[in-house]
């Protein structure tokens, strides 16, 4: 059997889409090796990814998020996109306690992305959306 | 997602199943916050968590918002129940600085 495979999901920006979404992506990365801690983490970071594009992307308003989640081999790879209104400065929004909306958020959605996978990149440009991706290996446990 | 709310004393008792995010969080934002606001004597809020089997940034800033108004009020929060996932995302987002974790309802209601 192949070692890659790869979905693609398209879903509107609702707010009841972001726990589809991470199900989702959760049961396709289950085809791969993963402990029940480490689905859990990508669970979290799907969900952040996706509540990003959700409130800030879009402002709770209609939007299209895209998602592509991919392995090769041992490599998860999550792609979020959006293209909605962008970040302005992408260093700061990833800073802890960074929030657009501090009355409301913890500012803590970056800081869950980044603890929960091995590597996130942020591609933004105002007024045209933002990609997030993430990268999660899967561990060799030691014999 | 489901919560329940009893009040005992001036503690408010919360307990929560289900997954706390984006979707489900303005919900229990305004139930909780009407609580708040009816019961101004509320000093200690105590989370179930033990039914929670997910929560995101989303839904900790709900309890985050309300630990705010407990600290005016110089009470304390509570996470009674948090298996190993929740108690790593609370401690994460730095819960374990202002709140305590316990093994029960009861256990919290003897120490207050």
């Amino acid at each position: 059997m192949t070692s890659k495979n790869w979905i693609k999901l398209e879903i509107p920006s609702d707010t009841r889409n972001v726990a589809f979404a991470r199900t989702a992506v959760a049961l396709f990365a289950s085809q791969l090796d993963w402990t029940l801690d480490e689905l859990e983490d990508i669970k979290v970071a799907v969900s952040e990814a996706v509540s990003n594009s959700v409130i800030h992307g879009y402002a709770l308003q209609e939007g299209l998020v895209i998602m592509e989640v991919s392995y090769h081999g041992s490599e998860l790879r999550i792609v979020v996109e959006d293209f909605g209104k962008g970040i302005a400065d992408i260093e700061a929004a990833q800073e802890v306690g960074y929030t657009s909306i501090p009355e409301e958020r913890m500012g803590l959605g970056f800081t869950f992305m980044h603890e929960y996978m091995d590597e996130v990149m942020v591609a933004s440009e105002l007024e045209r959306g933002t990609k997030i991706t993430m990268i999660k290996r899967v561990r060799e446990l030691e014999s | 997602m489901q919560y329940t709310f009893e009040l005992e004393g001036q503690a408010l008792i919360v307990t929560l199943r289900g997954e706390l995010d984006l979707h489900t969080s303005p919900e229990f934002k305004e139930k909780l916050t009407r609580l708040f606001e009816a019961h101004l004597d509320i000093t200690n809020l105590i989370i179930d968590v033990k039914g929670l089997s997910f929560v995101d940034s989303s839904g900790l800033g709900v309890i985050l918002g309300r630990y705010r108004e407990l600290q005016e009020r110089g009470g304390r929060l509570f996470f009674v129940e948090a298996n190993p996932q929740i108690k790593r995302i609370l401690q994460m987002s730095g819960f374990q600085k202002i709140s305590e974790f316990a093994s029960s309802t009861a256990d919290v209601i003897e120490r207050i």
